[in-house]
Formats: C-alpha cells, structure tokens, sequence
C-alpha cells in the first residue's frame, strides 16, 4: 500500500504527504530515537508518540516511508515546515499505538 | 540513547575529531540534578556552525546529512524539564584559547531520565580509541568523588602507551573500586 492511499482512510490523516507514492513496507514501533534509527527499515511505517524535530532526521536516516504519529500528538509548525522541506510523510491518528499496529497489520 | 554514557561517548568523540588533545569530562551530581559538562581544547566551532548544531540535519559530515549527537544529548536532558547549554571559541578568532564546552543538567528524580549507564566503560573505550590525547574524568557525588587524569597516569607510566591491555585493565578496576567506595559510603 502506498502512504497517499493511507491518508483518509481507517482513521488515518496526512500532515504533510510529500511522498506520497512512497510504498509501506511493513511497520516500526518505538519512541527511543536512537534506538529506532539503528532498527527500523526501510520503507516501514514507523509508529510513535514523539514530536520532537529528531524524529525527522532519524525517518530520514532509516529510510522509512512515513512517520505515524498515534494518540492524537501534534506537531509544532516548524516541524512540519522541516518535514515538507526534507520531504518526510507524516500522518496522525487518534488510536493508540497498538489500534494503529493491528488496524495497519490488516491493511498495509 | 538508552544510557546516557553513550551520549557522553559521542560527544566526547566529536571533541577528539575537532583535534583536542585535552578532553575533560564531568558529571556533578546532587540531590535532584546532574550536571554533565563536556570541555576540550579542540578547534572549536565558528558562531555560525554553533547556532546550527542543534538542528538534527546539521552535521559536519560529508557521508551523510543529519547528526543527531547533540540533538539527542538534548532531547534527553529536556525530557527530564534540564537544559543544554554550548559555547565555543573557533580558532582562528581564539588561536591561544580555542575549544568547546557542552554543558547538560538533568532532573535526575523524573521519570524520563534515562540511566547514566556504564560511565567506565565508555571512559575506557575513549583511551582506548585514543591513547595520545588526554582525558580527565571526575564523578562528584555527594558520597564522594570518582576522578582519573591521563596526564597523571602518563608521568607514571613514562613510555608505555595507555592502550596497553594491562594499563586499560588497570584503569577500569581504578575506576571501578572508586566506585565502590562511593556506594559504600
């Protein structure tokens, strides 16, 4: 599944969807940066709480398709303004993390 | 990082790339902060390269290009509501006194504050990696203090390179009995 036909759709919504056609190759999960950026992969969707301005360099880093933000986080506006820029695919849900793994488990 | 003295590795790693031959490192502790300050005598950054060392995809390196050492020692002291503070003389305006000081507090007491971890370890891999420079380590707590300076140990040693097995051994059980007698305390 491609990250553009995520957006919209089982409870998923796009904050920036530069790369839009970039297609999801299985999912991440975690909040520690450091650790995430050793062990995600590429192409995974990467699910996670965090919202600082790191985790765009640690998407961009591991290479994965779209940054999952569960639990209704939000973004500050210079974040995003950096995600277009570095053209990262952010989407947001209101699950939580676990909701957001099982619902992307049956669709992606 | 999981462990914060694999933050302290990192940065100490940038020190020596910056061609420090003195790298001090320190961890203050008291009853509710811990101040890590990282200081060498290296190149030091230009104000320019210092106001974009924050930012995640600003990096010195040519491989890639994001550095994420000091935007994670960041993030891992404001989890805690700490801070992190930078200054640094570049050398070419400051030829006699140039290098850079990093300087974290952390609210030990929260729950986001990550361990401290093997602090020994990572000061015996920067000797390890790095025998010709020098690095000064002190650990204050309030029970007491854990200190090593390799300029000491070199005058001690005279000629036998600090990389030797023995001489690595001997400072992890230096370090390692301080540490005991800290907690004993």
């Amino acid at each position: 599944m491609k990250v553009k036909d995520l957006s919209g759709n089982y409870g998923f919504e796009a904050i920036t969807l530069p790369d839009g056609d970039r297609e999801i190759d299985g999912v991440y999960i975690g909040d520690l940066l450091s650790w995430v950026m050793g062990r995600a992969k590429s192409g995974n969707a990467w699910i996670t709480i965090m919202s600082n301005v790191n985790i765009l360099a640690v998407a961009s880093l591991a290479d994965t398709s779209c940054i999952i933000l569960a639990e209704d986080v939000t973004l500050e506006d210079d974040v995003i303004k950096t995600a277009i820029d570095k053209e990262i695919n952010i989407l947001k849900t209101s699950m939580d993390i676990y909701s957001a793994a099982v619902t992307l488990s049956s669709v992606i | 990082m999981k462990e914060l003295s694999l933050n302290i590795l990192d940065i100490t790693e940038n020190s020596v790339k910056a061609g420090a031959t003195l790298t001090e490192i320190s961890l203050c502790e008291n009853e509710d902060t811990m101040v890590l300050t990282i200081t060498d005598n290296g190149s030091g950054m230009t104000e320019e390269i210092l106001k974009g060392v924050a930012d995640p995809f600003y990096t010195t390196r040519t491989t890639r290009k994001v550095g994420l050492g000091i935007p994670l020692l960041k993030l891992a002291c404001e989890q805690t509501g700490g801070s992190l503070e930078i200054s640094s003389k570049h050398i070419e305006k400051f030829p006699d006194n140039h290098g850079t000081k990093v300087s974290a507090t952390f609210y030990k007491n929260h729950i986001d504050c990550v361990p401290l971890g093997d602090v020994v370890e990572t000061v015996k891999t920067l000797i390890q990696g790095h025998p010709d420079t020098d690095f000064k380590f002190s650990h204050k707590t309030e029970n007491g203090e854990v200190a090593l300076d390799t300029r000491e140990l070199r005058q001690m040693l005279e000629d036998v390179p600090l990389n030797t097995y023995e001489v690595i051994k001997w400072i992890e059980e230096y370090l390692r009995e301080q540490y005991l007698e800290i907690q004993k305390a």
